[in-house]
């Protein structure tokens, strides 16, 4: 893993952070969330940790502290005190998670699945030697080559699962090189811009707006500083920072600003207290690492078939052992039957298949925006049956957006789309042009400079998220914003701040007769009406009375019932007597009229759904996925976002919305009639695992507000507990250890933060929900391909077993060899079995439920058995006759060959009299052995072509789904035939392939079994699709 | 946090078997019930009774392709292998001139493979045929067997043929006799019209000076043309294969010679290197005397 730096994504962004409307209260038990987190998840880091967070850094006056790190807040560290630091405690970043070895990982490709079957294959071939050479001398060396062949098949199938899965950790490792973060620092008296990497402990560093803060820092001055501490605590709503010691803990202080948080506005000085792995972030990321990775569902999957392949190779193999044995067989050809059944028996080339078909779908999702860490995490994204979403910037834009305006008595809908084109409000009115006016000025959001040609929503702008909101909305309606501005001199102006809630600002206007200063103000619905003794309707001030009073407050109540953020704006005329034009305002002093202000108009933020992401939901609802949202935010924006993208229904109610309908107590209603459940943090934090159980077994719909990002854990445990695969998506650093326990993780590509991305499975190129479901659903199809690849490949094994049965039990001679029988799995059958990952779904997989994790198996009875008992028997039987064909035409009948093998295979034999009384020399007869290989090789290979056809589709006929769809197949059946013609007629000279040139008829000797195969399997499925649920599906249907 | 595997008891499992291999609430016998037990095994037999029509109807077409005469290829028979008499297990012929028993049974073998060659079965059942020309027996149209067969008899083996022979084929005095005959291949013309004879000679040097002196019968090892070609096992019902008997005179005894014979014939190549049989054949001999 390269040098771990700074996420280069987040810092532009910052800038349009969501705001909430947070208020301290529930910080606070985000906090306690991060605790518990602590102390519950790791005991032994606990102790650690508590002492760590015990710091009393915050506490300290400078002077404490400029002796304690041994440092100079005017002067800051010598070079060389720095030096010595760094070579102390080391670099300040995040030591990367543990990696395996590479050379871990090698060995492990080499033992893992079948690999083992093979040495020991490898190992009894050079026993099998060693014994032959004990006994004699000149024995031939072919055991050894075939050892060492097995041997190479290992290593190479090793070599190449091992290159795939370095590939897919390269994807990543992209990520990790981003450019190194700079530091401001003073040392040596001097203000120098050094690597983040450098600093230490005792260093000065001073921060400004945009920064990533560079270390755990205990601020020592700070000029309106804010920081964005969501990575860390999930908080969405930017804290401000001062030089005051004002918690007793930590985390809450106003004093320390955390490694990796951002700085949103202001400037500040302050010391760095910790480095590296010792900041809180740090701390989180190594908790993160310590929560155990669950195994994918895939790889579960292909376990459990492994094990079914080597048990079936081992019982059988073992079986035939005694029974050669028991037939009086030489131990020593026990042990040659013994390797061939192991051969025959293991796909060798099909887990390096399964590699590549994952990683086939991996590009796939790459291109839908979803990029796959994890080859195995293809799949698991296809069974998952939870999804855990955040709410910001994945179901969301990640934007503040005007959504609704009031004025005129009247509430109009903004366009909240991507690309706010469509605003379709009524802006004839006279109070529409107050109020716009009111909305352009009265707002220091300004565009950066340059960026004429971007489209406006996607502009960066300077200033907080409501006012950005404000800004772009005017852009759109009204154009150039900044032209209005500088038309309107601004004279005076009051910030927002939190103990007046409003912001006023005081312009000369832009209309040349007009003397007058306009006064605007902005803020608090509530805070701005007391100012208010009159109302604009229709572009006429009218007296604020009662009545109107009342109507301000419904629009206010059904706003902010929405979820929405609700300012208010009103304005004042300066009457042009009082004020002349060369009056000097003060606003220190406030020289000027403050109430009897005129109430324009109200104006309401949410950050909006993202406009694909309702159809994503219904998407995964169809598909039986439960969405569950987990948000930060209030109850009721989460609600709100939740029913306006289907996470709950439209006609679904939760416990409280009964309640009220019915006005009734919330105690008393039926928990049964709701369908959905709104929690927050603090109910969550009460709740026993039981009744966590319970809440999510017992409501479809379930939105969970309020909660800290370590929650998000317990979530993830509870759903895990109901059995479900579970996603989780995130982008915070206290997201990691959730992403980790998850069955996949999910960071934002965007928005994540490095630790999330290095947790999780999976990263969504554009932190969009939708994206997701595309992944479920090539997650899906690559399962059903999957197994279509598998139940081909295991075909032909019964095809490569039986000849070793029968030459076993009826002593003819060897139908096909075992390097031929390599020659099928690794040549022939690679290209086709990938080919099968290209096949289209056969029905909508959209359309059914998540498969079930402990039934739904990859490799089931129905498939081993109707692969191994069906069409691998008639494989078996076409081969031999292909195999008894090649012998009756050059002499030996079928009658004859039984129980020659002993005489056949006997080297100082060489007058072996055939049906026809001819005799033959054991060379000659080697050579028709080896012809026979080759028939047989031929004849699996071409109806291995028709159970590549039938393998195609489970259910639906082949002219359902149409033969030539699938190009690829094509390719693969070209690709079989064309690797059989080399061999026969390309190597068929080279001896020790065991090839020879096969006469042109014997190729199709097998055709009547491959299109009995094609036929018989359309039959299975014409009796499937006829009858759903009968015997026969439960018994063919795999 | 992995989720906790539940360990079973030894009970549980015993119980779990039993359950799986009979389940009295669902009356499931290893998991199937009595009628998809028979479903089942319906359907097995069916599939696999047809399975078995189909091979065997595929094995009976096929079988018409091959004539019961004559095989359909014969191209890995182009040269023709040779092979000794008396057959050992390694095709090394060992004599120990004082224990009866190590030639006893090459005796027996040997008395055994010559019966037929008897003159007065030969007699009986073959044709005199001339010499120096292939005895052909065309089908001209018609099918014309039983073919005939030209006689060989055991006495043109001369002092290997055995008949009255107190040596036992020269076994029991140290100087055995070897048979050597050629592969029997359809409708091969051996020798190309030109007389062809068996020669042997030591394989190295030093095998050539131990291997001595020795007699072939007929003389000079020659092979008639008469006895070619070979009809099949179902024509030429009474075929009597030729042979070569070589006599060695005087082996150093209690060495292993190498010997090498081979056919010299116009249409037989003896160079095929993978082949170490064709038309040639390699022995070990051994005499081991006291």
């Amino acid at each position: 893993m390269g040098k771990k730096t700074l996420e280069i994504y987040s810092v532009e962004l910052s800038g349009t952070k969501d705001v909430e409307q947070t208020d301290k209260e529930d910080g606070k038990e985000r906090y306690r969330g991060l605790k518990n987190c602590f102390h519950s998840k790791k005991d032994h880091h606990t102790e650690k940790l508590k002492k760590e967070l015990d710091l009393d850094d915050h506490k300290l006056s400078i002077k404490e502290l400029e002796k304690k790190y041994g440092t100079n807040i005017i002067t800051g560290l010598s070079s060389t005190q720095a030096a010595e630091l760094l070579a102390q405690n080391g670099p300040n970043a995040l030591t990367p998670p543990k990696e395996t070895p590479e050379i871990i990982k090698f060995l492990k490709q080499m033992v893992g699945g079948f690999s083992i079957l093979l040495w020991i294959g490898a190992i009894l071939c050079w026993i099998a030697y060693g014994i032959q050479y004990s006994m004699n001398k000149s024995s031939s060396l072919d055991d050894v080559y075939l050892g060492c062949v097995l041997a190479l098949v290992v290593i190479l199938t090793g070599i190449f699962a091992y290159y795939q899965e370095a590939k897919s950790t390269n994807i990543m490792s992209t990520f990790n090189k981003m450019i190194p973060q700079q530091a401001f620092v003073i040392r040596d008296s001097e203000k120098k811009t050094i690597p983040a990497e450098q600093l230490v402990v005792g260093d000065i560093v001073e921060i400004k707006g945009g920064d990533r803060v560079p270390a755990d820092i205990r601020l020592l001055s700070a000029q309106g500083c804010k920081v964005d501490n969501s990575s860390l605590t999930g908080e969405s709503e930017p804290q401000a920072r001062s030089s005051e010691f004002t918690h007793d803990s930590l985390l809450e202080t106003k004093n320390i600003a955390f490694y990796s948080t951002t700085c949103l506005e202001g400037t500040a000085t302050g010391m760095v207290i910790n480095t590296g792995d010792r900041t809180i972030i740090g701390q989180i990321a190594s908790l993160a690492s310590g929560v155990g990775n669950e195994k994918t569902p895939i790889a579960i999957e292909i376990e459990h078939f492994v094990h079914i392949v080597a048990g079936v190779a081992v019982s059988i193999g073992i079986l035939f052992f005694i029974i050669a044995v028991s037939l009086k067989y030489q131990v020593l050809d026990a042990i040659i039957f013994l390797i061939g059944i192991i051969v025959a028996n293991v796909p060798e080339g099909l887990l390096a298949t399964v590699t590549v078909t994952l990683s086939l779908t991996a590009k796939r999702m790459a291109k839908k925006n979803c990029l796959v860490k994890n080859l195995e995490a293809v799949e698991t994204l296809g069974s998952t049956s939870i999804i855990c979403s955040d709410k910001t910037g994945t179901l969301t834009q990640n934007r503040m957006t005007v959504a609704h305006l009031w004025f005129d008595n009247q509430i109009f809908i903004a366009d909240t789309s991507e690309d706010h084109s469509n605003q379709v409000f009524d802006q004839s009115s006279g109070t529409w042009a107050s109020l716009s006016k009111i909305i352009t000025l009265c707002n220091r959001a300004e565009f950066k400079p340059g960026q004429e040609s971007v489209p406006i929503m996607k502009r960066i702008v300077v200033g907080d998220a409501s006012e950005t909101a404000l800004l772009k909305f005017s852009e759109v309606i009204l154009g150039d914003v900044m032209e209005i501005r500088k038309r309107n001199h601004k004279v005076a102006e009051i910030p927002f701040n939190s103990t007046n809630k409003f912001q006023l600002s005081i312009h000369k206007t832009d209309d040349p007769n007009d003397k007058r200063f306009l006064m605007v103000m902005k803020g608090a619905p509530e805070r701005i009406l007391e100012k208010c003794s009159t109302i604009m309707v229709n572009g006429q001030e009218q007296p604020l009375d009662k009545s109107t009073a009342e109507a301000f407050h419904t629009a206010y109540m059904e706003l902010g019932g929405l979820g929405e953020r609700v300012l208010g704006f009103c304005h004042l005329y300066l009457p042009a007597d009082e004020f002349p034009e060369t009056y000097t305002f003060d606003v220190d002093a406030i020289n000027f009229p403050t109430s009897n202000l005129c109430f324009v108009g109200l104006l309401s933020m949410i950050d909006p759904p993202r406009s694909t992401v309702p159809d994503a939901v219904t998407k995964c609802r169809s598909a039986g996925i439960k969405v569950i949202m987990v948000t930060g935010d209030h109850p009721i924006t989460a609600k709100a976002i939740a029913k306006s993208v289907g996470i709950i229904s439209a006609n679904s109610e939760t416990v409280e919305d009964i309640a009220k309908r019915l006005h009734i107590a919330v105690e008393q209603v039926n928990k049964r009639d709701a369908k959905a459940a709104v929690v927050t943090g603090a109910e969550l934090k009460d709740m026993s695992p039981e009744q966590l159980d319970e809440l999510l077994t017992n409501y479809s719909e379930i939105v969970f507000a309020r909660t800290s990002p370590q929650q998000k854990l317990i979530i993830v445990e509870g759903c895990q507990r109901q059995n479900a695969v579970v996603a989780v998506t995130g982008d915070g650093v206290n997201d990691s250890p959730a992403l980790k326990k998850a069955d996949i993780g999910i960071a934002m590509g965007i928005a994540g933060s490095d630790a999330a991305k290095n947790a999780a499975d999976m990263v969504l190129l554009d932190d969009n929900f939708a994206s997701i479901v595309t992944g479920v659903e090539e997650g899906r199809l690559i399962f059903d391909n999957l197994k279509k690849t598998i139940a081909y490949t295991l075909t032909k094994n019964i095809a490569e077993l039986c000849p070793f049965l029968i030459y076993i039990i009826v002593g003819l001679p060897l139908p096909i060899g075992t390097i031929t029988i390599l020659f099928i799995d690794l040549g022939t059958d690679i290209i086709p079995s990938i080919a099968l990952a290209y096949e289209k779904a056969e029905s909508d997989i959209m359309n059914r439920k998540p498969r079930h994790k402990k039934k739904d198996r990859l490799v089931n009875e129905q498939l081993a058995i109707y692969s191994y008992l069906h069409i691998g028997l008639i494989q078996a039987v076409g081969g031999f006759v292909v195999y008894f064909t090649v012998y009756a035409q050059e002499g030996f009948k079928p009658n004859i060959l039984i129980n020659l093998r002993v005489e056949w295979e006997d080297s100082n034999v060489n007058d072996l009299e055939d049906s026809y009384g001819q005799q033959w020399t054991w060379y000659q007869r080697k050579y028709l052995e080896w012809t026979g290989y080759t028939a047989f090789f031929v004849g699996i290979m071409v109806q291995q072509i028709a159970d590549l056809i039938i393998r195609k589709t489970r259910r639906n006929s082949i002219f359902q789904q149409g033969l030539f769809r699938n190009k690829v197949i094509w390719v693969g059946i070209a690709s079989q035939i064309i690797i059989a013609l080399i061999l026969s007629y390309g190597l068929g000279s080279i001896t020790a392939l065991n090839f020879t040139m096969l006469r042109p008829q014997y190729w199709f000797v097998a055709v009547p079994y491959a299109i009995l195969i094609w036929v018989y399997d359309e039959v299975r499925k014409l009796f499937i699709r006829l009858y759903p649920g009968s015997w026969w599906e439960k018994n063919m249907y795999y | 946090m992995v989720i906790q595997k539940e360990k079973k008891s030894c009970g549980q499992v015993v119980e779990e078997w039993k359950e799986f291999v009979w389940n009295p609430r669902t009356h499931q016998f290893m998991g199937r019930t009595g009628t998809s037990w028979a479903f089942i095994l319906l359907f097995y037999l069916v599939f696999y009774g047809f399975l078995t029509a189909m091979f065997t109807l595929t094995m009976w077409v096929m079988l018409q392709t091959v004539s019961d005469h004559t095989p359909k290829y014969q191209d890995r028979l182009a040269t023709p292998g040779l092979m000794i008499r008396p057959k050992t297990e390694n095709l090394d012929v060992i004599v120990n001139v004082s224990d009866t028993e190590s030639w006893d049974q090459h005796v027996q073998k040997l008395n055994k493979f010559l019966e037929p060659y008897n003159d007065s079965i030969q007699a009986q059942k073959n044709d005199v045929c001339r010499p120096g020309r292939y005895y052909e027996q065309p089908d001209n149209g018609v099918l014309n067997y039983p073919k005939r067969a030209c006689q060989f008899n055991r006495t043109q083996l001369g002092d290997c043929s055995g008949i009255g022979d107190p040596t036992h084929y020269g076994y029991s005095t140290g100087q055995p006799c070897v048979f050597i005959k050629m592969n029997r291949v359809i409708n091969f013309y051996a020798g190309a019209n030109q007389s062809m004879n068996v020669t042997c000679v030591g394989k190295r040097d030093e095998d050539a000076e131990n291997l001595g002196n020795f007699v072939m019968f007929p003389a000079n090892g020659n092979i008639d043309l008469m006895y070619f070609p070979y009809y099949g096992k179902r024509f030429h019902v009474n075929y009597t294969q030729p042979l070569v008997a070589v006599k060695f005179l005087n082996v150093t005894p209690n060495v292993e010679v190498n010997v090498e014979c081979r056919i010299n014939a116009a249409n037989i190549a003896t160079d095929d290197e993978r082949d170490k049989f064709a038309g040639r054949v390699a022995f070990k001999l051994r005499i081991n005397k006291t």
